[in-house]
């Protein structure tokens, strides 16, 4: 039984990463807007985008 | 009918008209010269990828204007926040946004210009959020951007940059899931506790368990549910008990209880009923918030009645063009035919006439002569005017309407009202319950009071009561929100189920507002086109819908018009090359020669030189939603101002029996009583703008979202997207919430009274009561989950699809 000694605080590490990424998310905008960001990969080309940082 | 489709916005191209544009180097159908410039411009900027991601049709695109004035600094003042020297940003709201592959259009188009840094496009709202480097580009570069794209641009006030709002969706969100993380982990803890219980687990692991407990329920207790004790303290404050304080409580006493165990060792420990609580009631509120933020953009679309800019004239007589908020009572304004009044004033020109559907809800213009007042958000239709400004911001009448609006969508539903004061008074009774059976088995058996008392309070835990309603309707709200169906008075549902009548207008609500011209007649050695050419020329500022019909028609740009003068009611006239053309009604353009009503001529001063004739488009989804209506058994009718043959020809078409033409606001409204008192609970679906007094009168008014703004104020429904099919599943939905409305209800009483009394003598040990809480609850929840919405029926489908094999074809 002395394997949950190590198991359990490893859960608790896993659970206060998985939070912290999250929050991470959370803070930089990911959970913002659901429906936008789910079409963007249906366009292969990423040309203006590119265009615009050649010009800055 | 026309076969093609306008390849932009969908629209039914004109017959006659051969207008296209060019797209990867073939051509294609478009209806108007705006749309062929929107598809030339997509196609210039190699965004075509547009038209195969978008899934509605775009809006139709307007004709260019200028955004000169947005570069003012004092108009930036109030619409744009400067974070620095080299970075502004500003909030805009896009009329036109459809779908997520707009949002991509638009990002796209505007990161091409140079100095733009960021976008941030939200579909839902219709929102963009620009960030860009002010010396490099102008504000009104990327308006006008947008305009040609097709979307109308309108910045809204920095106030709506204001991150208050984001936080407060981003906060509840952390909540949410920190809440979820714990309940689970703790739920994990507590079930090895349950097993060891049976299995006999030795005391050290016991506790090593229960310590785990403390630890991960402390942040969902202490951070997750802070709003809970926030809002239990506010109440205790006011002494006015909702909802807050028997959560609050019941969460702090478990926590508490848990805790002293866990320390002096004792027999057991309610972590999981703890953080499970709290999860399961900020889903709800999570939920609700949702709900609440869509319905705030409907009074976002009626504050944009008033415009944001005005032509003011300054000391040296001039017109200069300042932003609204700029007048200040005194000022000397300037408003051209067509435009609405920025501010509530007193009429210097002589008269002029104008459309206070805002007020009344009639589209017919009213006349106003010098010295009489004019309310902000009004339509000028005969113009230009002079205007003295009298109210401004927050004094005029528009914005006392927003406030009322606003205000409206605050409250409640009865329902959950009276489900928030049962659950209240349950909590009282529990709360007296638990220390009569604490003092009880202290008189009887002092080491079984503890457990019982606590086993009273947790098996109860109100979460059944207190979540029964909130849980359906907001489920329902949302499921609706989704469908393009706001409900704005909180009893809508309820009352949407009670119907037994269901009266139509015709105009705006069965047919839409557009008019289409179907065939033209020219007299007298003119071509067709030249007399239609002649014709939208003299039309060409005008917004009536014949005018838009006419112009829409055209295929040649207007020629200028000279002493152009309309006279409201009848038509219109003009100079055109040194002659002078009149335009409207038979009796004003030919009285000599026409004698019906229908169609309208055109003449010049010897002779009738065109008869042209409209008709008014009919809804796809008028069919098909009045059939599933009926068969629900609802009786409808139609109650048009409209003529005889319209009506009956329309009614027969959609198969009503019963119909009205001619009708007044009075008799409509007149008509809606006689109704209601032989106890019929009558609906009126219309688009407000001749309604709005009847929509009153009803038992359950219901607005098309295409129609005046206003509308949506006195409505009790909105049907947003221009949907009237939506009707039908909105029925479904409320009967479907009706059903589980009752059924979580049943169950929680029965739950309740049955648990109770058993847990109280000492029957229900205290782990026993925490499942049963909290599968009680899970019922509930996801009971009310049953409610969703049902895929677009086969047939509607197929209606809008109907358009596209023409396309296809003509590709």
């Amino acid at each position: 039984m002395n394997i949950i000694l190590v198991l359990i605080p490893l859960s608790l590490v896993l659970l206060g990463a998985a939070l912290w990424a999250f929050f991470w998310g959370v803070n930089h905008a990911q959970f913002d807007d659901l429906e936008t960001p789910a079409l963007m990969p249906l366009s292969e080309d990423a040309a203006p985008r590119a265009a615009v940082e050649k010009t800055e | 009918m026309n076969a093609t489709a306008c390849f932009h916005c969908g629209e039914p191209v004109p017959t006659g008209l051969q207008l296209c544009a060019t797209l990867d180097g073939t051509p294609r159908a478009v209806c108007c010269i705006g749309c062929q410039a929107a598809v030339g411009w997509i196609g210039t900027m190699g965004l075509q990828d547009y038209y195969r991601l978008r899934d509605v049709p775009a809006e139709r695109a307007a004709a260019a204007n200028d955004y000169g004035a947005w570069d003012r600094p004092a108009l930036q003042r109030m619409y744009v926040r400067h974070d620095d020297e080299a970075r502004a940003e500003v909030c805009v709201l896009a009329q036109g946004i459809r779908c997520a592959a707009c949002g991509w259009l638009i990002e796209r188009a505007l990161r091409e210009l140079p100095g733009v840094l960021d976008i941030g496009v939200n579909i839902p709202a219709r929102r963009l959020q620009i960030v860009w480097q002010p010396q490099r580009v102008a504000l009104s570069a990327l308006l006008a951007q947008l305009g040609r794209l097709g979307y109308t641009p309108q910045p809204l006030s920095a106030a709506a940059l204001d991150t208050a709002q984001r936080e407060e969706s981003r906060t509840a969100l952390k909540r949410l899931v920190v809440a979820g993380l714990g309940m689970m982990q703790s739920m994990m803890y507590a079930v090895a506790l349950y097993v060891g219980a049976f299995e006999g687990m030795d005391p050290l692991t016991r506790d090593f368990f229960r310590w785990l407990g403390v630890l991960v329920t402390a942040p969902v207790v202490l951070y997750a549910g802070a709003p809970f004790f926030v809002g239990a303290w506010r109440e205790w404050r006011t002494r006015r008990f909702g909802m807050d304080t028997p959560v609050a409580l019941a969460v702090a006493l478990v926590f508490v209880a848990s805790i002293v165990e866990t320390v002096r060792r004792g027999a057991y420990v309610y972590f999981d009923s703890a953080s499970m609580f709290v999860f399961l009631l900020l889903s709800a509120r999570h939920v609700e918030l949702f709900a609440r933020r869509r319905a705030a953009d409907v009074v976002d679309a009626l504050a944009r009645l008033q415009p944001p800019l005005a032509q003011r004239r300054n000391a040296s007589g001039a017109l200069e063009t300042v932003g609204t908020h700029e007048l200040e009572t005194g000022d000397i304004v300037v408003i051209d035919a067509g435009a609405s009044v920025p501010a509530d004033g007193v009429l210097l020109s002589e008269r002029c006439d104008v459309d206070e559907a805002l007020l009344t809800g009639e589209s017919n213009a009213r006349r106003r002569s010098a010295g009489e007042s004019l309310v902000a958000g009004s339509i000028v239709r005969t113009g230009p005017v002079e205007l003295r400004v009298v109210h401004v911001g927050a004094q005029t009448v528009l914005s006392s309407i927003v406030r009322l609006v606003t205000r409206g969508q605050q409250q409640r539903p009865r329902r959950a009202r009276f489900g928030d004061a049962l659950a209240a008074r349950f909590v009282a009774g529990v709360l007296l319950l638990t220390v009569f059976t604490a003092g009880a088995w202290l008189l009887l058996d002092p080491s079984k009071a503890f457990p019982a008392a606590l086993a009273v309070l947790v098996v109860s835990c109100p979460c059944a009561f207190a979540l029964a309603i909130p849980a359906a309707t907001t489920r329902a709200t949302a499921v609706l929100a989704r469908r393009g169906v706001l409900l704005l008075k909180p009893d809508a549902l309820e009352k949407l189920l009670a119907l037994t009548h269901l009266t139509f207008d015709k105009t705006g609500t069965l047919t839409t507002r557009q008019m289409e011209l179907v065939g033209v007649q020219a007299f007298g050695g003119r071509s067709e086109a030249h007399c239609l050419r002649l014709a939208a020329s003299l039309e060409q500022s005008s917004m009536h819908p014949l005018a838009l019909a006419l112009r829409a028609a055209a295929v040649l740009p207007p020629l200028p018009v000279s002493n152009s003068h309309s006279s409201t009611g009848n038509g219109v006239s003009g100079e055109l090359d040194g002659r002078v053309y009149r335009l409207g009604r038979a009796a004003f353009a030919a009285p000599h020669d026409g004698n019906d009503d229908n169609g309208v001529y055109l003449a010049d001063a010897d002779a009738v030189l065109a008869k042209f004739e409209f008709r008014e488009r009919v809804r796809a989804d008028a069919a098909v939603t009045l059939a599933a209506l009926r068969d629900e058994g609802l009786q409808l009718q139609i109650l048009s101002g409209d003529a005889e043959g319209a009506v009956a020809a329309l009614a027969h078409r959609l198969g009503v029996d019963t119909w009205h033409s001619r009708a007044t606001p009075e008799h409509k409204l007149a008509q809606l009583q006689r109704l209601r008192s032989s106890g019929a609970v009558v609906g009126m679906v219309g688009d407000g703008v001749n309604d709005a007094p009847v929509l009153a009168g009803a038992d359950l008014a219901i607005a098309l979202g295409d129609g005046a703004q206003l509308a949506q104020a006195s409505a009790d429904i909105v049907l947003g997207g221009d949907r009237l099919e939506a009707l039908v599943e909105a029925r479904r939905i409320a009967r479907l919430t009706g059903r589980v409305l009752r059924q979580n209800t049943f169950w929680a009483i029965v739950y309740n009274f049955l648990s109770i009394p058993l847990a109280a003598v000492g029957l229900v040990p205290p782990w026993l009561a925490a499942i049963g809480m909290s599968t009680s609850s899970l019922v509930v929840v996801l009971n009310s989950l049953r409610i969703r919405a049902q895929p677009p029926a086969p047939g509607a489908a197929a209606a809008s699809a109907t358009a596209r094999p023409a396309l296809e074809g003509a590709a």
